[in-house]
């Protein structure tokens, strides 16, 4: 065994470094400075047929090796972080899964143009409640004819919203945890299918990262991805590859920062000699390039058994974790070494010091890589919680509707907000008065602590009018600021609101503020952090400035007229979840009629919860009876 | 004295009426009594179907002994091995010692279990196997947990007759009048066929749906079950019954209202409502004060009807006892596809309603529990009118839906 790379891998990494040096290095600064996506770049790199290093030439890649792919990631990531992870994300990511589980449609349509560049590919797995733990997904993909109605969120997907093809994961059969999440191709352009936030990131800022919002986009049929149920095997499959990718990113930083930091060390002269020469930064140097080698080494060897079809899952965890906690350590150094000017804007050490940091963090962070090696050296951990699966929590003040305005300007999503108020059966032709006790109030226009200075509760109060409400406040708004008696505050401790329309401005929606309003017939949320556990509790929200919505709401519900007294109140109408038979079958014992629930699985048997019944081992027995599986029969809905 | 009745052609009625039994397998009342349905063929060989209870043995064994008048019994066939049907084998096996008993292999284990002397004279049976009797064939259909495991019933393809063991039964008792064109079925037997029904197989619809599947594909002319009266017409209204039960829909719209009232206020809220449905139009309200009704009514009526309103005071920081425990039986029945609202009570602490929104919605399947509820302190004030019109427009509004 001779540990080097090919001539035909080394000619392939000088042409990448020739086209990293001329086509993205002089962008590095302003990308990183304007988080610019390098879209002409990436173009360039796909038309030089590196988009698909790793694919057969049949499906429009560049049939080359996946250490091949490793160095076109490190070559790039040298020179820019995020450009590096552009490619890792698109190569293994967005076009791997298809590759692997794709029917020759699905390559012919999606795969093709991915490899060949002329598409951007990504990959939507994490979700607010669904990081580490996929169990936790919370988008579902419901079957209805020909087409899968897909819905929920996913949130820090790089690619997005500049990616065309994305392969997505939701939930088909709900409650049984990860074998009941199911893997799709969604397009970019489909109705219901937008971006949310674009992340202001620490690093890799080149790269694009955004939210992926889901509401009732179709997804053909044919647009599955393997077997429904299939989605976690295809997502960690696909994840047990990606990690050579993140790998060979982190390589790259590290080298390009040990590059930089050799070449300045031996410039850089300090007590009369170059700095290179004083040992303290030759034994610095000396350690950063022997963790490179025992790094690089670690990722090709990852690679290479994943070209020669051996098991590398836990050799690519090894690699990156390994790669990346020294590039860590490396740009650390690197950094050190450049000392006060390192720590100037501009400098590519203080960028590759900023962008190192992901690589311990995304595509399984390192405490989940040292999981995974733990789980091939020890083998799997027992489960701690065996039996009941965890019940999830609803939002404080239970189902809503959580409808968020988005479409339009300022003044369309006010609109909107008000026709749907008024759809819900809101008059505002009536009012209360504004000093009404909250508990007696039927609708309360409250304001938190986003509504900034006093001056600015005149336009609460010219809300309240408007709306026919009182007006109530958060806790610190009465308590702290003062800009109400403390009687006026509503949460667990203060005023409980018990009437039907609840406008929250500038209020989070702590804890013991939502338990004050739980029994609130509506609850309207306008903030302007879209992550403010408020829209969590809300029936409608709408993000955004107070200072611009709360005018523009005031005047839409302002007909003209001094409001009528209002009626006495009549409590309106909750929204009410559907409530849906389980997606899945359950069968019964014609031995003795017990019932087998998926959902619970059967403890005495060793059957996990999540265990659809088809799953069942043959040698399975009634837990009641000891009939044998065949003496089951499904339970018709 | 005999007292027996013929059935059709070589068939004859010649089980028993139990009008002393109190409470039907020791928990359901029976004020209309029960009869224990066994019947007899004459062909080439005799065949008894069934047997009855031990307290109608003595009647049962002078009706056998009238209609076979001197011949031998040669085959007894055993549909179903619960004692009310199954406790006079051994009487049978005394007095005609070279009988055969056709069964199913779970029936002879119950058999042996229960201690009767049955080796030597067993014949067991499974789906599909026919026996020739002479001029009659019978095909055996297995029919597991209707309402037990070794269940099966039996097929005359011959003259289209089905003994369909407890299925299609019902309380009360013949008093002389056998089929059930001789009486009027659907308004003096309905209630207690399905308070059979309901209480007794009610919990295993999938396989009383397997069951329905497997006779839609024969001709059946007459049903010939083992409580109450045998089918001769209209097969297709007790039929459309059962399909009904078994998929847990409801009979018709309408509401049940369920209340538990200690010193009448509850009550009271629950009269209001009532009043508050039927001024809007639905009139087909029921209300039971569930203390003094017995759970098997209540649960009879809550497969009858579509809505249910669970009216109950907080005791002792839970469920009123005689409210949970119907709760209870609700589920362990199997029942869903309800909708339900809550009217809560409680002086101090009142809990009942979020326990039994709780228990509706965590422990029981499909049901709709209605948002709106009326919770009163203690009793009715002037104000929770408003809310009894809230909950009984929300009510009627959830019936446009469905």
């Amino acid at each position: 065994m001779f540990f080097k790379t090919t001539e035909q891998q080394e000619a392939l990494r000088a042409r990448i470094r020739e086209f990293a040096e001329t086509e993205v290095k002089p962008l590095t600064f302003l990308m990183d400075k304007e988080n610019m996506f390098p879209t002409e770049p990436i173009k360039k790199f796909g038309e030089m047929g590196l988009m698909g290093i790793p694919y057969p030439e049949e499906y429009g890649g560049a049939g080359l090796d996946i250490l091949s792919y490793a160095i076109a990631v490190e070559e790039l990531a040298r020179v820019d972080g995020g450009t590096g992870v552009i490619l890792s994300a698109h190569v293994s990511l967005g076009s791997w899964p298809i590759f692997a589980y794709g029917t020759e449609e699905q390559k012919q349509k999606y795969l093709v143009p991915l490899a060949k560049g002329e598409k951007i590919g990504a990959f939507g797995l994490t979700e607010p409640n669904a990081g580490s733990d996929a169990g936790g997904t919370e988008t579902t993909a419901v079957l209805e004819g020909d087409h899968y109605i897909l819905n929920g969120e996913k949130i820090f997907i790089t690619n997005a919203d500049k990616a065309d093809t994305y392969v997505i994961f939701a939930v088909t059969t709900p409650d049984i945890g990860v074998r009941g999440i199911s893997a799709f191709i969604v397009e970019k352009g489909w109705e219901g299918f937008t971006f949310g936030d674009h992340y202001d990131k620490m690093g890799i800022r080149s790269s694009s990262t955004a939210q992926l919002l889901f509401n009732n986009v179709k997804v053909p049929k044919e647009n599955l991805l393997g077997k429904e149920g299939e989605g976690f095997k295809i997502a960690m499959s696909t994840l047990d590859g990606g990690r050579i990718g993140i790998a060979a990113q982190a390589l790259g930083i590290a080298q390009g920062a040990y590059e930089h930091a050799l070449e300045y060390a031996k410039e850089r002269e300090q007590f009369g000699k170059p700095i290179a020469q004083q040992q303290i930064i030759s034994f610095k140097l000396a350690d950063m390039a022997t963790k490179l080698r025992a790094a690089r080494f670690l990722v090709y060897s990852a690679a290479e058994l994943k070209e020669h079809h051996e098991p590398y899952g836990m050799e690519s965890a090894m690699a990156k974790q390994y790669a990346s906690d020294v590039c860590l350590e490396i740009v650390n150094d690197a950094l050190q070494i450049f000392g006060g000017n390192g720590y100037l804007k501009g400098m590519e050490v203080e960028r590759a010091y900023r962008d190192a940091k992901i690589c311990t963090i995304y595509e399984g962070t390192n405490e989940i890589q040292r999981v995974v090696i733990a789980s091939h050296i020890i083998g799997k951990m027992p489960k701690t919680e065996s039996g009941t699966p965890v019940r999830k929590r609803g939002p404080v003040t239970g189902a809503r509707k959580k409808m968020i305005f988005k479409d339009g300007t300022a003044q369309d999503q006010v609109n909107a907000l008000v026709e749907a108020l008024k759809g819900d059966g809101y008059d505002f032709t009536v009012g209360i008065d504004i000093d009404t006790p909250i508990t007696k109030a039927e609708r309360v226009v409250s304001a938190g602590k986003g509504i900034g200075e006093e001056k600015n509760m005149e336009l609460i109060r010219a809300l309240a009018v408007q709306a026919g409400a009182a007006v109530g406040s958060s806790r610190p708004v009465a308590e702290t600021l003062k800009y109400v008696p403390l009687n006026r505050y509503v949460g667990m401790s203060g005023q409980k609101f018990n009437g039907n329309l609840y406008i929250a401005c500038g209020i989070s929606g702590a804890g013991q503020h939502l338990k004050g309003i739980k029994d609130a017939a509506t609850i309207v949320a306008i903030n302007n952090n879209p992550n403010a556990p408020i829209f969590k509790n809300a029936d409608y929200g709408i993000v955004g400035d107070l200072m611009e919505i709360l005018p523009l709401l005031t005047a839409a519900l302002d007909n003209g007229e001094p409001k009528q007294p209002a009626p006495p109140m009549k409590k309106m109408k909750r929204f009410v979840p559907k409530k849906a038979a389980p997606s899945y079958k359950t069968y019964v014992c014609n031995g003795c009629g017990y019932e087998y629930d998926p959902a619970v699985g059967d403890e005495e048997g060793d059957i996990r919860p999540g265990t659809l019944f088809k799953d069942l081992p043959e040698e399975w027995i009634c837990p009641d009876c000891g009939e044998e599986k065949d003496m089951f029969i499904e339970v018709e809905a | 004295m005999y007292c027996v009745r013929k059935v059709t052609e070589d068939l004859y009625w010649v089980g028993a009426n139990d009008r002393r039994l109190t409470l039907f397998e020791n928990i359901h009342p029976i004020p209309r009594g029960v009869s224990y349905n066994s019947y007899l063929l004459l062909d080439k060989k005799t065949v008894l179907f069934d047997t009855v209870d031990w307290s109608a043995g003595r009647q049962f064994i002078e009706n056998v002994e009238a209609v076979l008048a001197g011949r031998k019994l040669d085959y007894l066939v055993i549909n179903h091995m619960e004692p009310d049907h199954g406790a006079s084998i051994e009487e049978i096996i005394l007095r005609y010692p070279e009988v055969k008993i056709i069964s199913t292999e779970k029936a002879f284990l119950f058999m042996r279990q229960f201690g009767f002397s049955i080796d030597g004279r067993i014949e067991e049976v499974k789906e599909g196997d026919t026996r020739c009797f002479g001029k009659h064939t019978v095909t055996f259909v297995a029919a597991p947990m209707v309402h037990w495991p070794e269940a099966m019933v039996t097929f005359d393809t011959t003259n289209g007759v089905l003994f369909a063991a407890d299925a299609f039964g019902s309380f009360g008792s013949l008093d002389g009048k056998l089929f059930n064109d001789e009486v009027n079925f659907d308004r003096d037997w309905i209630d207690d066929a399905r308070r059979y029904y309901t209480n007794i197989v009610g919990k295993y619809g999938p396989q009383v749906q397997a069951l329905l599947k497997k006779a839609g594909g024969i001709d059946i002319k007459m049903i010939c079950p083992l409580h109450g009266p045998v089918w001769r017409t209209d097969l297709g209204y007790f039929l459309d019954k059962y399909d009904k039960w078994s998929r847990y829909e409801p009979e018709e719209t309408g509401v049940m209202i369920a209340y538990a009232s200690m010193y009448g206020n509850t009550e009271a809220a629950a009269n209001s409502l009532a009043t508050a449905l039927v001024e809007r139009g639905m009139t087909n309200v029921v209300m039971y004060d569930v203390s003094k009704t017995h759970v098997s009514q209540l649960i009879s009526e809550t497969f009858r009807l579509s809505h249910i309103v669970l009216a109950s005071v907080t005791y002792n920081l839970g469920i009123y006892p005689v409210m949970h425990n119907y709760l209870m039986d609700m589920k362990a029945l199997n029942l869903q596809k309800r909708t339900v609202a809550i009217i809560e009570n409680g002086s101090w602490a009142c809990k009942s309603g979020s326990l039994m929104r709780d228990f509706l919605e965590n422990n029981m399947k499909q049901m709709t529990v209605l948002d709106e509820k009326v919770t009163l302190s203690s009793a009715m004030r002037e104000d929770n009118l408003d809310e009894i019109g809230a909950l009984a427009d929300s009510i009627i509004e959830s019936m446009k839906n469905k």
